[in-house]
């Protein structure tokens, strides 16, 4: 009993010892498998498109440059016409609150019958 | 301090698959050693055989890289498993290897007994002993008591149930104790 326990230790002892035995790998083994994994290097991922600005991402969101030059030529006429008032429009007196009030009915904006009740 | 469940060597080696050459050093550097030195015991002390199967161990870990799932085993599981796997064919190839029946015979020609020998010459008597042992004794002893490793994870690496793993170190362990009970004065542990 006594001896199998000393045989016991004596294992664990060399054990212990083999366990802190841990010697760094050589150097042209190192030096080999570095060369495998170099050659086995799977290609980096492409890099992920540059962080776009908000104004840019808004500008792909429309359809891109064509598009925006578009957008922004009508938002200029708009402005141009809010601003210079064009004669023409003024004339139907739309832009007059009472105008439109007082010149035009709904009933005035639907097709007459008088096409209908005419002899023919 | 390694948290549980958390595995270095796989977010390394997602780092390489992912073209991250330097995570490929630190790896070798971290696992290389530890896989040389089983290998080396696994193939009975032929240093220059474990070597090779050392390269080649890592050669299909690299190769294993792009494909790699974070959470399906350990790296180092994995690794030791691959490793076992290659010692074992070579040991069957070249007729050295040693079923769970048999067992080899002590040689003859042993260093005569010596009062304290040096760390060196006990590790080696350790490797010869452990060479005599049927080959899957081996592997356990080795992962079980030189490697660290826990039952669970040796029963993944062998492909075996747990209990199977501790009747197969229980049992390797007394073989190594007897083969090494005569040489215990010499060893310096009496």
């Amino acid at each position: 009993m006594t001896e199998r326990k000393n045989d016991d230790t004596a294992l664990e002892a060399l054990f212990a010892e083999a366990r802190r035995e841990s010697a760094p790998l050589p150097d042209d083994l190192f030096a080999r498998i570095m060369a495998d994994a170099e050659s086995r290097l799977p290609a980096a991922p492409a890099a992920s498109p540059r962080r776009q600005s908000r104004l840019a991402a808004l500008g792909a969101m429309l359809g891109g440059w064509p598009s925006m030059a578009g957008l922004a030529t009508a938002t200029l006429a708009g402005v141009w016409i809010g601003v210079a008032q064009p004669s023409g429009l003024s004339d139907l007196g739309l832009w007059s609150g009472d105008g439109v009030q007082a010149g035009y009915e709904l009933g005035d904006m639907m097709p007459g019958y008088d096409s209908l009740t005419g002899e023919g | 301090m390694e948290l549980p469940g958390h595995d270095p060597d796989a977010a390394l080696l997602v780092a390489f698959g992912n073209g991250d050459l330097s995570a490929a050093r630190l790896l070798t550097a971290r696992l290389g050693p530890r896989v040389l030195g089983f290998a080396t015991r696994m193939l009975k002390g032929d240093r220059a055989e474990a070597e090779d199967v050392t390269q080649e161990a890592m050669v299909r870990l690299w190769k294993q890289a792009p494909e790699w799932q974070q959470g399906q085993a350990r790296v180092s599981t994995w690794l030791f498993r691959v490793t076992s796997n290659l010692c074992l064919d070579r040991l069957r190839k070249t007729g050295r290897s040693v079923g769970l029946d048999e067992t080899a015979e002590p040689e003859d020609d042993r260093p005569g007994a010596l009062d304290g020998i040096a760390e060196a010459e006990r590790q080696a008597a350790l490797t010869e002993a452990l060479a005599r042992l049927p080959d899957r004794q081996r592997q356990a002893v080795v992962l079980r008591h030189i490697e660290g490793m826990a039952n669970p994870l040796i029963a993944e690496i062998m492909d075996i149930s747990t209990e199977a793993v501790e009747s197969l170190t229980a049992r390797g362990k007394r073989a190594l104790a007897a083969d090494l009970a005569p040489r215990r004065e010499e060893l310096g542990y009496d």
